[in-house]
């Protein structure tokens, strides 16, 4: 039978610091590719609420594409393809980059729709009266319509976030150097899989479960105003 | 040799031998997503119980199984049981940890179900004098399941992509044999950009139903 309590007594020491050290790096990962989301998000938003057929077309393109893949499949397209590809010199390509550019490209499409929705969900009166007041659409759509579908999407970006954390696990397949892939080499090397991944659980749960009660607190606080 | 002649002169033999995964996807997502519909409603009934003593339980797991990635799930049932004397196959580890991964989300759909029906409902039922299982096997889940059936695509829909992680515990699934072949012929961008086409011919179709799914409930209320 497991003791799990003995087995913790024994390792955690040599355990926890080394993992909560890559738990930095799932943190790095986690920002980095939460950016590029939003800005991916953001621009094929705007494509997709503009008045020409052509961005609409393009932004549902992409976001049917890129919500209809498994991000693992997007994570070995993005990190394996390009260098098969073009031959050359790719060592600057590393599985860090791989993974926030194919998790951002994931939550592009993700935020896309969310921004989208967000945008939608504003009267349009507002746009016409920005723009009655001599507003370019361009300003009315800084100046008046963001700022305020930023506030209604503020819970949907949450749970992307939390979602998103516990995504970055994805980039141990491709062998990018975050917490799961640490927890993989631990585990093996001590042969303690149970009690190496379940405190890997542990801590993914501690990171994500601050995430969620701030979402819950924001949609309560949301739901007062309505 | 360019993508493109790749795909010509490689593009059939591939494409054979990726679909040989196939019948392990389909079979690790129906499963998964059995396992789910029935753990899910068996959760959600707890949740949802007027005793705190199922309640808590029932949060407990929804909480901690949402909040930790499906992975990891998948690693402690694969690679952790043996510790305490259990080998399950890897599909076996497969299905039941997406399967107990899926159940958490299920059971919040399940629950938003049900509390979305009138309590007038459940009151009229048991007034006339049926208990309260009866009352939720015949009154309440016939009428949640219309508003369930579009967020349950969804959630299908998600389980499916995640299938593609299980070639991590060895099920020789779409991706797995993807990686073999990549090995092979180390042909990695045809290999991938086939496999994300094969799935996008699942999820697409998948939303679109959703997104019907979801029109048609807008009409009916």
């Amino acid at each position: 039978m497991l003791q799990l309590p003995s087995i913790y007594a024994e390792y955690i020491h040599r355990w926890l610091p080394e993992l909560l050290y890559y738990c930095l790096a799932t943190l790095a990962i986690t920002g980095v590719s939460f950016i590029l989301a939003v800005a991916i998000g953001l621009f094929f938003a705007l494509c997709r609420t503009s008045r020409y057929r052509l961005l609409q077309t393009i932004a549902i393109v992409y976001i049917e594409i890129a919500r209809g893949l498994p991000i693992v499949v997007i994570l070995y397209i993005v990190y394996f393809a390009p260098p098969q590809i073009w031959p050359g010199d790719w060592k600057w390509f590393t599985t860090f980059l791989g993974a926030v550019i194919g998790l951002g490209i994931h939550g592009g499409a993700i935020l896309a729709e969310v921004f989208r929705s967000g945008i939608e969900a504003l009267h349009k009166g507002q746009r016409e009266a920005a723009l009655t007041l001599g507003m370019t659409p361009a300003k009315a759509m800084m100046y008046i319509i963001l700022p305020q579908a930023m506030r209604i999407v503020l819970p949907p970006v949450g749970n992307y976030t939390i979602g998103l954390l516990k995504d970055t696990a994805l980039c141990s397949l491709i062998g990018a150097n975050e917490l799961m892939n640490d927890a993989k080499s631990i585990a093996f090397a001590d042969y303690q899989p149970m009690a190496v991944f379940v405190l890997v659980a542990a801590i993914y749960f501690a990171m994500s479960y601050p995430l969620s009660l701030g979402v819950r607190y924001m949609e309560a606080r949301m739901s007062v105003g309505r | 040799m360019s993508f493109l002649e790749v795909l010509n002169a490689k593009g059939w033999y591939f494409l054979g031998r990726l679909l040989e995964g196939l019948p392990w996807t389909v079979a690790s997502f129906v499963c998964s997503l059995a396992f789910a519909l029935v753990f899910g409603l068996f959760v959600a009934l707890l949740r949802l119980s007027p005793w705190r003593l199922l309640r808590i339980p029932a949060v407990t797991y929804i909480e901690f199984f949402r909040g930790t990635p499906a992975l990891v799930q998948v690693f402690v049932i694969y690679f952790g049981l043996p510790d305490i004397g259990f080998q399950p196959s890897p599909f076996q580890a497969a299905v039941v940890g997406l399967g107990l991964n899926g159940a958490a989300y299920l059971s919040e759909i399940y629950r938003a179900g049900i509390e979305a029906i009138h309590r007038g409902q459940m009151e009229a039922s048991l007034s006339l004098g049926m208990t309260p299982a009866r009352a939720m096997r015949y009154i309440i889940l016939p009428q949640a399941i219309r508003t369930m059936l579009p967020p349950m695509t969804n959630f299908a829909i998600v389980l499916l992509k995640d299938t593609a992680i299980i070639f991590a515990v060895g099920v020789s699934e779409l991706m797995s044999n993807a990686r073999e072949l990549v090995t092979e012929t180390l042909q990695s961008a045809v290999v991938y950009v086939m496999v994300g086409v094969i799935y996008l011919c699942m999820t697409i179709p998948m939303a679109r139903i959703a997104a019907r799914l979801e029109r048609s409930k807008q009409a009916w209320q």
